[in-house]
């Protein structure tokens, strides 16, 4: 392939006299068209996956929500039907909702465990990398399989929970954790920032490990206290990692779906109940599709949302490694 | 101000020792680089002064204070790390008073501290960026202004030209020279490079598998070598070193059956040789052309020629032993020219074959 640009034609006398000149400008115009054509390609197919799979259905989901759609008759225009039968009327949107914000706010308890889990086994802790796999188990654990496990856990009559409870003397009664309004949703929560916090974990223990020593060193020699060196140093340094962190918790909030579907349905009295599980159970429980896609739309919208502030709690450059 | 004292510094990991016996006097307001290869614990022995390393045993004193168990904030050094260690989402201004902070200054006084090692620094309209805005030198720069703020005892360098371009590192070193004339402080300056090591140095501390092989001035080190390691080690190109004997009355015999006779102290100091075999060394530069072939005492051919400008750098074989003589610019062409030399028997050196040490 010709990689140099091609000196100016049209030299008087010579054979290339009568040739039309090639301009540099060109030359590098058409080098970049092709240049451009070749990402193209390399792109094109996993480009077409997320057509097809994500903006499509994304799309079409939001033309949906302003419809009047079921699968055995014609779709009619809506307007915002949907949505104000959503936010006027629908009781169980706004407690969905709020569970859904409740499940996203318990994220940074799971974060600041994980954390304090990093630092632990990030130290001259004895067995520190036997803790380490055996915290970062819970997290390949499929959801339905921790559902069932918590909800033997939670259970009133044979829960292993309710045994030490009664057993140390904190209770007399038994607790019914997931059939009690007040219990079920925090116990749900505990249940996920179990299944996470090693994920968690692993990423906190990534950032942290790939931050130089050096730092702590000339920090330590500069005087700065142990707290002054988390604060100043490892904090500001982990925000990459916290970042990942908070839009993986917010992603979970919103999509912990099969753990509740295990382990309460939504219930009891939608004391559990989020917005997938409400999308869940207004497009496949009662065949309102239309309905459905608004609230997914609204979920979606929501997301976003978060997802930027996330990123501007953390300064904007989310995902940027900063180095000396 | 202070003086520095390492006695019989010792560092072990469990049974391998790195550092093994180290004394050292600096004196006050004195320059002394640690110079060795890889390995030879030199960094370790600035990390056990700085504090960051426990010490295994033996002392460290700064201005007569054993500071063994002291915390590294409290030893009053301050430490330019080989990778700068600059904090890299503070500007230049907050890395540069990050430990006037902590110290209690009032923040009048840190402004005023910063602003003025800015300016000898020439890094004054920096300070507003952060690290990775800053080119390799910059940083340096600036790595040296959180040191100078500090106003420390004592000035800790390790390795702080080893990530720069071989022309940087070149006016980094001037500047460091030049910084030390304005801001005589106490310093241990590690490196592996014998350049620093020679142009910057009070004196130089010579380490090699944690032992301190020759402490002088670059002038009593590179003159005066106190064994192979040493000999070999500062120069570029290194010392000629050749396996000889001595056949008798202050005579050497080189490789190839040459009869080289020292005369005076050179000659006298070899009767203290313990034994006839030794190490005999000549510097490139001490490889005198003849202008007399028959008065030559090393007479070949050369093998490799390296015009550098300045000089020419010329290779040849003498008795199967490859040696490099330092030679005027254009003196000699092409491989296969004919060299002489003649050497002035006060600038070659004798060691011990067995132990490596100077006679």
């Amino acid at each position: 392939m010709n990689t140099a640009p091609p000196q100016r034609a049209g030299v008087a006398g010579s054979a290339d006299a009568v040739a039309p000149p090639v301009r540099a400008a060109d030359w590098y115009r058409r080098k970049r068209t092709r240049e451009a054509m070749l990402v193209a390609c390399f792109l094109l197919p996993s480009l077409m996956i997320f057509f097809l799979y994500r903006i499509l259905p994304l799309g079409w989901n939001v033309i949906l929500s302003f419809e009047y759609w079921s699968p055995l008759k014609a779709a009619r225009f809506a307007g915002l039907d949907n949505y104000a039968e959503m936010f006027l009327e629908d009781d169980v949107f706004w407690q969905a909702l709020t569970n859904t914000l409740i499940f996203i706010l318990a994220s940074p308890i799971a974060i600041l465990l994980a954390l304090a889990v990093a630092l632990a086994v990030n130290s001259d802790l004895k067995g520190a990398a036997i803790y380490r796999t055996i915290i970062f188990l819970s997290y390949p654990l499929m959801s339905v399989a921790v559902g069932i496990v918590w909800r033997w856990l939670y259970d009133e009559r044979g829960g292993f929970i309710n045994f030490v409870l009664r057993g140390t003397g904190l209770i007399k009664e038994p607790i019914p954790f997931l059939q009690s309004f007040g219990w079920a949703l925090p116990s749900v929560i505990l249940a996920d920032i179990w299944q996470v916090v090693g994920f968690y974990m692993i990423i906190l223990l990534t950032g942290l490990q790939s931050i130089p020593q050096h730092l702590y060193e000339a920090a330590r020699i500069d005087g700065a206290p142990a707290s002054a060196r988390f604060l100043r140093i490892t904090l500001p340094m982990l925000r990459p990692s916290l970042f990942i962190c908070a839009v993986i918790g917010i992603l979970n909030s919103f999509t912990a779906f099969d753990l509740v579907y295990v382990m309460t349905g939504g219930g009891p009295a939608h004391a559990t109940e989020l917005l997938v599980t409400h999308i869940y159970n207004m497009g496949f429980g009662e065949t309102r599709f239309d309905y459905a896609a608004a609230l997914t739309v609204v979920q979606f919208t929501l997301l976003v949302i978060l997802t930027f502030l996330a990123n501007r709690a953390v300064g904007g450059n989310a995902g940027s490694v900063e180095s000396a | 101000m202070a003086r520095l004292t390492l006695s019989a510094l010792r560092k072990s990991y469990g049974a391998h020792a790195v550092v093994h016996g180290v004394d050292l006097d600096v004196a006050d307001r004195e320059f002394i680089v640690l110079v060795g290869p890889s390995g030879c614990g030199k960094s370790t022995i600035l990390r056990m002064i700085a504090g960051l390393e426990e010490i295994t045993s033996g002392s460290i004193a700064i201005d007569g204070r054993v500071v063994n168990e002291v915390d590294p904030k409290d030893r009053d050094i301050a430490m330019v790390f080989q990778d700068y260690a600059l904090y890299p989402h503070m500007t230049v201004e907050q890395n540069m008073a990050f430990s006037l902070r902590y110290r209690g200054f009032a923040k009048a006084e840190i402004r005023q501290r910063v602003a003025a090692a800015a300016r000898m620094l020439d890094i004054e309209t920096l300070v507003a960026r952060l690290p990775r805005q800053l080119s390799g030198g910059q940083r340096q720069r600036v790595a040296m202004g959180r040191a100078i703020v500090r106003d420390p005892k004592v000035f800790l360098f390790d390795e702080p030209l080893s990530n720069l371009d071989a022309k940087l590192r070149v006016a980094m070193r001037t500047e460091i020279k030049a910084l030390r004339q304005r801001v005589p402080v106490t310093t241990v300056y590690v490196t592996h490079d014998q350049v620093e090591a020679m142009t910057l140095a009070d004196r130089i501390v010579v380490l090699d598998k944690g032992t301190a092989q020759q402490i002088g001035t670059p002038e009593e080190v590179y003159e005066t070598p106190a064994s192979t390691f040493v000999a070999a080690f500062m120069g570029a190109p290194p010392m000629n070193l050749l396996p000889a004997s001595l056949s008798g009355e202050g005579a050497v015999e080189l490789p190839g059956g040459t009869r080289l006779q020292l005369s005076g102290a050179s000659s006298s100091r070899l009767d203290r040789a313990p034994s006839r075999e030794i190490w005999f060394g000549v510097r490139p530069e001490h490889l005198v052309p003849a202008r007399d072939t028959s008065k030559a005492e090393i007479v070949a051919k050369a093998r490799v020629v390296e015009p550098l400008g300045s000089d020419t750098m010329v290779q040849f074989d003498l008795g199967g032993v490859a040696l490099i003589a330092r030679m005027p610019p254009k003196s000699v062409r092409a491989p296969g020219d004919p060299l002489a030399f003649t050497m002035d028997p006060h600038d070659v050196h004798v060691f011990d074959r067995a132990s490596g040490r100077r006679i």
